[in-house]
């Protein structure tokens, strides 16, 4: 079958651009665990070249391989020409969907984004609306973890940011990711009808929601550990931990010192892992493939959690839920397999041990 | 070709023989313009496995090409006939460290930088590092004869490879060369080996020379309005008798091109040099680079700025590292083509190429960035051009030819570092037509069958446009 590329036209001249060079092999967390060419970046790009050019025809095999990206962006910081093949893949992702080549788990979960207005398909899972000073967007993941939700929201009220919290919608990412292109211009009108004002500051909890938000819409949004570093004050935990930079937070957003100044003024020692800041690898749990490749996920999760260890640190602290998820996951495994432990915890628990121990001091 | 995939699959494993589509078309191209499908790709793992996929291939008359990185600018690794690509980035073990010995032992996927990194707890590096060397592999730098920034004062990988084992085309093992520093016991095969381009059998280990990481490193960047100027410094520098460890050129065309793709914010001039220098005692090195430095100034270099401090130097030294793929930013609709890359000239004529380079370059159509570890004679270019347009193709053809008989009657040699392989083939050809005949007969003991890399160095095709496809889409 011959596919009709519509989207990948748009990036012809990126992908001639790209010169093949392989610079992206190095920090590619698939191709590290499977080792093809055809699941490094630069494979990829080569067969959505193909999908254009109508070398190769669209098939199973190869909708998988374009689908088993995390969208990490490592490729993206080390190609000198900064080509941006998440973007190309995501436009080969819209043509292989058009083509008939979704997987049945990501079409549950368009569905689910399409009538809930979140990823999970839970109708409880909403934004429980309040009136404040600044307007905060949650996202689907915080929302569906409302222990943690309260958490942050808490943190903010206590350091003087009283949010502002609107009905809300998912921001539409995973749409947009995975293929869903038609579905996600629909998406986007609804979602703009809720957050139209394009001046107005917006705090994310979610890096992955507030890279979209600024990249998409173009929305004026910081990040909560943004907002929390001007006001947090200076605690004495006295931990030693690494941290994992989320790659929406530190490729996307470019917020690499931020979340590391917080832990320091907690009294917190940041021991880096081998490869941190812009450079760091990825936990496996973007671009889709926590749903549909669910094991190539866990291994690279348990390469990220293993470099971890090498710091001999006992705890890691990130801040992404996503992130969270999967490394908790991949530390309990090897806990279970090697009998070596690290506590996977997020920052928001960190930083409310800080306020409270802040309090009892004083 | 038909290629008996169950049997390759018995011997390297289920999930690492493919003759899927969508796998023969990565693997039919690398960073050069050539493409060109291969019949299956293995991955072995094992010497064993490399020799029984080789005595299956010898057996049917098979092409094999041999694979690293598949960062080749050439066509190295090009399957122009088809047959079998044997990637080896599975066999990338560190198998021996000896510093006393002062080598190590490798499997040919082990990548550059992963190797400098075991190294430096010893306080010791693998030198001949190409711009390449994250992803580069040892048995591609081999195939290659691979050099790079430090080479003007460490050498090419031909200088550190001291024996390796070999799997020739029927399928024998063999280990030449040996441990030592010197020997002279019959013909030094592992020397030929290097540069023979996957032509003359598989390296499946490899025995480097490796050296003390030097105490001090001083990098400098010289700014000149004029890229005559910097040429003349160049040569100075190496006249003089001072010590480089790097001695970089980058001219205007390269300088916006990193500016564009990497927001470095390069003084926008007509040239600029890096030069290092490097040792164990500081007024050492300082002596090199206030020595440079003079020369530079004597040749109108202006704004010159020194560091040892390694993120000061990585700053420095990031536009000329990622200088390569940056060019395609110089312009919109253009992109940056390896065509005739990395010519040889003697120290002497550095300024007068790349002079020459911009003359040819602007007669023909097209745009040519000039660069390159010129200290060591390496001057690089990149022929930018609109990949779509054929009249375009046709101008870089007569640019490759103006350049390849511009650098010969000048003394100059084809490939300095990367290699012939297809891109290079018919220039190289034309000028050494003497020792075509020498080679062809010890590809022949080596290899009667023709089955390793076929169609490349002497038996490429005379035009590169039609020996393969291009990989781009060319439609006016």
């Amino acid at each position: 079958m011959r596919m009709k590329p519509k989207y990948l036209k748009d990036w012809e001249q990126e992908m001639n651009i790209c010169i093949r060079c392989a610079y992206c092999f190095e920090g590619c967390p698939v191709f590290k665990e499977l080792g093809w060419e055809s699941d490094g970046a630069r494979g990829k790009a080569i067969l959505s070249y193909g999908l254009l050019s109508g070398e190769i025809e669209p098939s199973r095999y190869i909708a998988d391989k374009i689908f088993q990206c995390t969208y990490c962006k490592d490729c993206v910081e080390r190609c000198s020409a900064s080509v941006s093949i998440p973007d190309i893949l995501t436009a080969a992702r819209a043509d292989l969907v058009d083509a008939g080549f979704a997987s049945d788990i990501h079409k549950h979960v368009i569905e689910n984004v399409k009538t809930t207005g979140n990823i999970f398909g839970d109708t409880e899972v909403i934004s429980h609306e309040m009136k404040g000073e600044k307007l905060l967007f949650i996202g689907c993941q915080y929302l569906s973890r409302p222990n943690k939700t309260k958490k942050y929201i808490k943190i903010l009220e206590k350091l003087g940011t009283k949010p502002d919290i609107q009905k809300e919608t998912c921001c539409g990412f995973p749409m947009k990711a995975l293929g869903f292109e038609k579905e996600f211009e629909e998406h986007k009108k609804k979602f703009l009808e809720l957050f139209p004002n394009e001046d107005e500051e917006i705090i994310a909890f979610c890096p992955t929601c507030a890279m979209f938000l600024k990249e998409e819409y173009e929305l004026n949004v910081k990040h909560a550990s943004q907002v929390i570093l001007d006001k947090i004050p200076k605690a004495e935990l006295g931990m030693k931990v690494t941290w994992h930079d989320p790659c929406d937070l530190s490729r996307g957003l470019g917020i690499i010192d931020e979340p590391r100044e917080i832990l320091k003024k907690l009294g917190i020692e940041v021991v880096e892992m081998r490869h941190s800041r812009e450079q760091s690898s990825c936990c496996g749990g973007g671009g889709g493939i926590l749903m549909s490749d669910p094991s190539l996920s866990d291994e690279i999760a348990k390469s990220r959690i293993r470099e971890a260890m090498d710091t001999d640190v006992d705890t890691l602290i990130t801040s992404c839920p996503t992130c969270e998820q999967v490394l908790k996951k991949a530390a309990s495994e090897i806990s279970e397999s090697d009998g070596k432990n690290i506590v996977v915890r997020n920052i928001e628990d960190i930083i409310w041990k800080g306020l409270k121990k802040n309090d009892e001091d004083s | 070709m038909k290629v008996d995939i169950e049997r390759l699959r018995r011997i390297v494993g289920n999930n690492n023989a493919s003759d899927n589509v969508a796998d023969l078309y990565v693997y039919s191209s690398d960073a050069s313009v050539h493409q060109a499908m291969p019949s299956v790709v293995v991955r072995p793992k094992t010497i064993g496995e490399v020799q029984k996929i080789m005595r299956y291939a010898n057996k049917n008359k098979i092409p094999v090409i041999p694979r690293g990185a598949g960062s080749s600018t050439s066509g190295h690794t090009v399957p122009i006939d088809g047959g079998i690509v044997m990637d080896l980035k599975r066999m990338n073990c560190i198998l021996e460290i000896r510093p006393k010995d002062m080598l190590v032992k490798v499997e040919p996927g082990v990548v550059d930088d992963d190797l400098n990194s075991a190294l430096k707890p010893y306080g010791l590096f693998y030198p001949p590092a190409p711009a390449s060397s994250r992803i580069a592999t040892i048995g591609g730098e081999i195939g290659a004869n691979a050099s790079g920034i430090r080479s003007v004062k460490y050498g090419a990988t031909r200088d550190y490879v001291l024996g390796m084992k070999v799997v020739l085309a029927n399928g024998d093992l063999v280990n030449l060369g040996s441990n030592t520093r010197v020997h002279s016991a019959g013909y030094q095969l592992e020397r030929l080996i290097v540069g023979s381009e996957g032509t003359l059998g598989i390296v499946v280990e490899a025995t480097m020379r490796i050296v003390p990481i030097p105490k001090f490193r001083c990098l400098a960047i010289a700014n000149f309005d004029k890229l005559e100027d910097a040429g003349n410094a160049i040569s100075d520098i190496i006249s003089s008798g001072a010590q480089p460890s790097m001695l970089e050129l980058m001219d205007g065309i390269g300088i916006v091109a990193v500016n564009k793709a990497l927001g470095l914010g390069l003084q926008e001039v007509g040239a600029i040099i890096l030069f290092e220098a490097d040792g164990n005692v500081k007024e050492a090195v300082d002596y090199e680079i206030q020595k440079m430095k003079e020369i530079c100034e004597k040749h109108n270099g202006f704004d010159i700025e020194m560091s040892y401090d390694l993120q000061e130097r990585t700053r420095i030294y990031s536009g000329r590292k990622k200088l390569f793929a940056s060019l395609s930013r110089y312009k919109e609709g253009i992109i940056c083509t390896d065509l005739a890359d990395d010519m040889g000239v003697p120290n002497s004529k550095i300024a007068e190429t790349a002079i020459k380079i911009h003359e040819i370059a602007k007669r023909n159509n097209v745009i040519m960035a000039v660069y390159g570890h010129c200290g060591s004679g390496v001057v690089h270019t990149k022929i930018m051009l609109d990949p779509k347009k054929k009249s375009q193709w046709k101008d870089a053809e007569h640019v490759v030819e103006e350049l390849y008989d511009y650098v010969h009657s000048a003394g100059g040699v084809t490939s300095a570092e990367h290699g012939i392989a297809l891109s290079k083939a018919p220039s190289w050809k034309k000028a050494r037509k003497d020792v075509i005949p020498v080679m062809k007969a010890i590809k022949k003991a080596l290899d009667p069958d023709n089955i390793l890399n076929p169609h490349k160095l002497m038996d490429a095709p005379d035009n590169w446009v039609t020996a393969t496809n291009l990989r781009y889409q060319v439609i006016s």
